[in-house]
């Protein structure tokens, strides 16, 4: 085989395998099963125990006019219910306005 | 794309061509001088390969560690690519990558430098290609994102037997004189 052939093969087959890595890396960007995972820059290191984040909490619903006072945050009273108390199949109440 | 995704995804491929024109060159260089295939000894064709290839894997190797610094992620300092085991994530699995790096541009500045050499110094700094592949090779193992694919894991493990075959050979059956 003349030399040419051999280098032409040989630079063929490392452009096909770069190619077909670019390829590959290209849909996989992220590889779960690979041996590294470098911690992400600027994120802080993992302590021993995990810290509480903050509960979601939902704004109030209507905002209250000048003047008016702001509704209270405190729960509300928990419904216990007896042990004879069964529930009904009837569908759940939604709507409670009366006229 | 994100500039640091293109960069990303150019180390990645790099390293595994880099890793595929390495073989290569270390395939057609065992080949030359192996009694089991002393057919090939006097193969000009042969011999010139061996030569060219490091004109293909240095631009694939420079492009590997020079994306792998220009990405955030990976951490690498400058000093990481001549000085092994320092990044502190994984200091084997790319240290032994730096090392293989260390010991191939020896490799390739005393082949350039022969001439003025002794040469039975340089036929054992030559030698150290071997060491410089096995490090290579547990790199890519330890620390290649993609060697986890099918594909790229039987490419990868099947130049290195072959390089290992070849090596076991030139050891039980003899080395051809120069």
């Amino acid at each position: 085989m003349p030399s040419w052939a051999l280098k032409l093969s040989a630079v063929f087959i490392t452009l096909f395998t770069l190619a077909g890595s670019f390829g590959y890396a290209s849909a996989h960007l992220k590889n779960p099963n690979a041996p590294l995972q470098p911690p992400v820059a600027g994120r802080p290191a993992a302590s021993g125990s995990p810290t509480a984040s903050p509960a979601p909490t939902i704004g109030p619903l209507l905002t209250p006019r000048p003047g008016q006072r702001q509704p209270s945050t405190t729960p509300g009273p928990r419904l216990t219910l007896a042990p004879g108390v069964q529930n009904a199949s009837l569908p759940p109440l939604t709507f409670t306005h009366t006229s | 794309m994100d500039p640091q995704l293109v960069v990303w995804i150019v180390a990645r491929a790099t390293g595994v061509a880099a890793y595929i024109a390495l073989c290569l060159s270390i395939l057609s260089g065992i080949a030359l001088r192996t009694s089991v295939l002393d057919f090939l000894a006097t193969n000009r064709a042969l011999r010139s390969l061996h030569d060219f290839m490091i004109w293909v894997w240095i631009p694939l190797g420079v492009a590997h560690a020079a994306t792998l610094l220009l990405d955030k992620t990976a951490q690498i300092a400058p000093s990481d690519l001549i000085v092994p085991f320092r990044v502190s994530y994984a200091p084997v699995a790319i240290g032994l990558g730096t090392l293989s790096l260390d010991i191939v541009v020896l490799v390739t500045v005393t082949s350039w430098l022969r001439r003025r050499m002794d040469d039975r110094l340089w036929r054992w700094v030559h030698r150290s290609s071997y060491v410089a592949f096995v490090t290579l090779f547990f790199h890519a193992l330890l620390s290649g994102t993609d060697f986890s694919s099918p594909l790229i894991s039987a490419i990868s493990w099947s130049t290195a037997l072959g390089i290992g075959l070849l090596a076991t050979s030139r050891i039980v059956f003899g080395r051809l004189p120069e």
